[in-house]
């Protein structure tokens, strides 16, 4: 139960700071912060499941590899945004959302 | 006789075995691509036959039935949508290759959006969704970069506010698997119970397909990412990754989620569409570029089809579902058809700011044309497809009562008129000196012609619709 | 136990909080490392040691990796005033994070989780696994398995897609006794990888955990100043191989076909040689994509001499 709440603790902080974040980098590690809590909110329930539940377990597996994904191209995206290129309008770092 | 659930494995597993095709051997990724769009037309036709004949069916992936396995449901909405996807997919394909830019990464690219969307229109379990609709959206934020410059911040938003939404939609999934134990839709529809975590589950799961579908008002995203991304791919996002989104959202809310419905969030739903309707049509209206008025229309279309949430209960409600379908269905026709034809516009010009576009004159005159057809089906002026939406929609609206609904759509539709007229006007101007072949020229206007024309004609296909559509009025499927 | 649980979450919320909120990027990112290492004990809490093993290697390890050399890339690395802004916003944010709070934990508190571990534990015999995990991943759900190698796949085109890949790979300054460490290591991610892929199909373990410690294990030797030999060009095995999980994947969903079988079902009799084929492959997928991810872009056509001094 303790990891239930903790999982709506760290999704109440992952999206504030999703929100109000400056620098873009922020928000892509407010974004991952987010997605812990999800997973860790499924994994809790498949504990407290009568016998242990594998179905979420392979669900956050999959979950993670997708989020490790989504993570390096919003990386590589933010690597290209920075780079001053031009009257490139936004650079990182200053961002509306 | 090929069976028709073989087709539908077809329509998944053919674009992903294309991408892998056009990422390993680049030089042949146009033939690859035609290849796939011929065999992915000839399956979705047939799928769709196959519904209008026996009706929907659903299967089991790997033998598993749930609660354990994944299903694929087939009815006349998803079977209708899959039709779609292969067309615009198809059209967007052939300008694509008429245009003859060296991106070979975009190939790969397609086929992965045009695979993610076919398995979300066969999707029937919740994960499976969520996984589907991440594919969707990195395949459609590389697509969007790949204008490189003042795209890249576009892609960029769109990247956040998506995985914003997907992972607030994974929240919902959790508490309702927390909560029934299954994933699949038909058996949360079967035990749905209207209690604390079902709503927050379908609540959370709601608000992040409406972030991903660019509702008014989490629409910020929408506008510049469809009107900066390269001509394909602003058609492809307005006519299918958004109808995706909104095709998600009802599926869920006519069927697992039905027992939740009531006057709050039916009048809810029917605000939020309202809004955008209004909003989006005044925006575009002040839009000074070409592709950002049609981006801007994207967001108001998207409110029409909204209104079936409040319209497609009681009295009317099989005609106001099916008006809101061919509804979208017309819009991704026309859309993608504006967007391909603003295109060619653009590049016989170099730019595509309204105030000095040159009229319809040698060089052009296929993209205008296209432009006054899919124009005329967005307005909704008969007989075209976006007519007869709009004609079962207000029947149902009309059926039921709904005053306020009737008067929201013919309200949206006089913004609509306005703003396709704005547009339109440009094509009286005197023509501009075009230089020969700037638009790619003939053949890049076709397939923009092409849909214009389906969306005009859509209207004419009213039996074959119904008839499509009459098997799973609002049921979401077979439970 | 719970004294140690509570302890543990009120780390990973400070840690959260340190990452999401407090000023210097560097220190979010380490302090978001350090959670992910966290959260991997966690999971061995929670009894989910499969994802324990996934999690420290790719939400803390490859993560991490990929965080901190976007970080070395980042033109704008500094922030104006606090990372967050002060406006009145949390008139808004205090109710409204707390409304949304305490609605998780009610409806929390009412879930009655009946779980499909019975279920899968009736199947198991028949999907030619013994370890539950396993037996959902590469037979029960297979086809989410699919497009999730597919989405790894995807990434890596859709980064290759921006442009090339920023140079150098490894971080300018390099320490000696990370070269060492790296061509040490090396063969040693490997083992312990090909351990925990025999390990996998009785016990925690498998593809994910062995994909993700060779991945790692990559971008450490590339850190250490290894060539990364990945070379993006048409010609060369290399997107044969970056392709290959989600080809054999989708090879095997539509071959069972050919065998009479519906989609993606495994002959009775052919799972567990079918399920230890897919388990390869998505490894291979898994360690192979880490690599080609954290090199943030295509990588040149040939590694010659003028390719690491561009």
């Amino acid at each position: 139960m303790i990891y239930l709440v903790l999982a709506g603790v760290l999704f109440v902080i992952g999206l504030h700071g999703l929100f109000v974040a400056r620098h873009l980098l922020r928000k892509i590690l407010s974004l991952n912060v987010l997605s812990a809590a999800v997973f860790l909110f499924l994994v809790a329930l498949a504990r407290q499941a009568e016998p242990l539940d594998s179905v979420p377990h392979a669900i956050v597996l999959t979950g993670i590899v997708v989020s490790v994904s989504t993570t390096a191209v919003a990386l590589a995206l933010l690597v290209r945004l920075s780079r001053p290129r031009g009257n490139n309008a936004a650079p990182a770092g200053k961002e509306s959302r | 006789m090929i069976q028709p659930e073989s087709l539908v494995v077809l329509l998944v597993g053919l674009p992903l075995l294309g991408a892998i095709l056009t990422f390993v051997y680049p030089r042949a990724a146009t033939a690859v691509t035609a290849a796939c769009a011929a065999g992915m037309l000839g399956a979705a036709s047939g799928v769709a036959y196959a519904v209008m004949v026996g009706g929907g069916w659903s299967q089991d992936l790997g033998g598993w039935a749930p609660p354990l396995g994944i299903g694929w449901q087939v009815d006349g909405l998803s079977a209708s949508l899959l039709l779609l996807t292969a067309i615009v997919g198809s059209a967007g394909a052939a300008h694509r290759a008429v245009e003859g830019l060296d991106q070979p990464f975009f190939w790969p690219l397609w086929l992965f959006l045009w695979g993610a969307l076919n398995a979300l229109f066969l999707g029937a379990d919740l994960f499976n969704l969520y996984v589907a609709l991440e594919v969707l959206a990195l395949a459609a934020v590389a697509l969007i970069a790949m204008a490189g410059g003042g795209a890249l911040p576009a892609a960029w938003r769109y990247l956040l506010a998506s995985l914003l939404g997907s992972t607030v939609y994974l929240m919902g999934v959790a508490l309702l698997y927390g909560r029934y134990g299954a994933l699949d839709l038909g058996l949360i529809a079967g035990a749905l119970e209207p209690d604390l975590p079902s709503a927050l589950g379908a609540g959370l799961i709601c608000l992040g397909l409406l972030l991903k579908a660019a509702v008014f008002p989490l629409h910020f995203w929408l506008p510049s990412a469809h009107g900066r991304a390269p001509t394909v791919v602003s058609a492809a996002l307005s006519a299918l990754v958004v109808a995706a989104a909104w095709y998600l959202l009802v599926r869920l809310w006519f069927g697992p989620f039905a027992g939740l419905q009531g006057p709050g969030p039916d009048w809810l739903f029917g605000l939020i569409g309202t809004g955008a309707m209004l909003w989006g049509g005044l925006l575009a209206l002040v839009q000074r570029r070409l592709k950002m008025l049609i981006a801007y229309s994207t967001v108001s279309q998207l409110g029409f089809g909204l209104l079936v949430i409040p319209l497609a209960v009681g009295a009317g409600a099989e005609s106001a579902w099916r008006g809101a379908v061919v509804l979208v269905l017309a819009h991704g026709l026309a859309k993608a058809g504006l967007f391909l034809a603003a295109g060619s516009i653009a590049r016989a010009h170099g730019h595509d700011r309204l105030d000095a576009l040159g009229g319809m004159g040698a060089g052009v005159v296929l993209p205008w044309l296209a432009l006054v057809l899919a124009g005329a089906s967005l307005i909704g002026l008969p007989p075209s497809g976006g007519f007869l939406g709009k004609w079962w929609m207000l029947q149902g609206a009309l059926a039921a009562g709904g005053w306020v609904w009737v008067a929201a759509i013919l309200l949206g539709t006089l913004l609509t008129a306005v703003y396709v007229f704005r547009m339109l006007s440009v094509v009286i101007r005197p023509a501009a000196p075009v230089p020969p072949a700037g638009g790619g020229g003939l053949p890049g206007a076709l397939p923009a012609f092409v849909l214009a024309l389906l969306a005009l004609g859509l209207g004419l296909a009213a039996p074959v619709l119904e008839h499509l559509l009459s098997g799973d009025a609002m049921t979401g499927g077979p439970a | 136990m719970l004294v140690f649980d509570a302890l543990l979450a009120g780390a990973l919320i400070w840690l959260a909080w340190q990452a999401t909120h407090t000023p210097g990027l560097f220190r979010s990112v380490i302090s978001f490392i350090v959670f992910g290492l966290l959260m991997a004990l966690a999971w061995v809490r929670l009894e989910a040691p499969d994802i324990a093993l996934a999690e420290a290697a790719i939400g803390a390890g490859a993560t991490g990796a990929l965080l901190l050399s976007a970080l070395g890339r980042l033109a704008v690395t500094h922030e104006a005033g606090t990372p967050w802004q002060e406006r009145p916003d949390l008139y808004f944010w205090i109710p409204a994070g707390a409304a949304l709070l305490g609605l998780l934990t009610l409806a929390a508190w009412a879930l009655p989780t009946p779980g499909l571990g019975d279920d899968v534990r009736r199947v198991l015999p028949d999907s030619g696994v013994a370890n539950p995990v396993t037996a959902v991943l590469l037979n029960i759900r297979a086809f989410d398995t699919l497009l999730e190698i597919g989405v790894l796949l995807l990434a890596t085109i859709a980064i290759w897609s921006l442009g090339r890949m920023p140079m150098p790979s490894a971080p300018a300054v390099r320490s000696p006794a990370l070269t060492a460490l790296g061509r040490v290591l090396f063969p040693m991610f490997v083992l312990v990888s090909a351990y925990l892929l025999w390990r996998g199909s009785h016990a925690p373990g498998g593809a994910f955990p062995a994909g993700a410690v060779v991945g790692a294990g990559g971008i450490l030797s590339i850190l250490a100043g290894a060539q990364p030999w990945l070379t993006g060009g048409v010609r060369g095995p290399w997107r044969i191989l970056l392709s290959l999980g989600f080809a054999t994947m989708l090879a095997v969903a539509w071959g069972v076909m050919a065998l009479g079988q519906p989609f993606f079902a495994y002959p009775p009799g052919l799972a567990g040689l079918i399920v230890l084929v897919l388990e390869l492959a998505a490894g291979l997928s898994i360690a192979m994509s880490l690599v080609a991810l954290y090199l943030a872009g295509q990588p040149p056509d040939h590694w010659g001499p003028e390719a690491a001094r561009r």
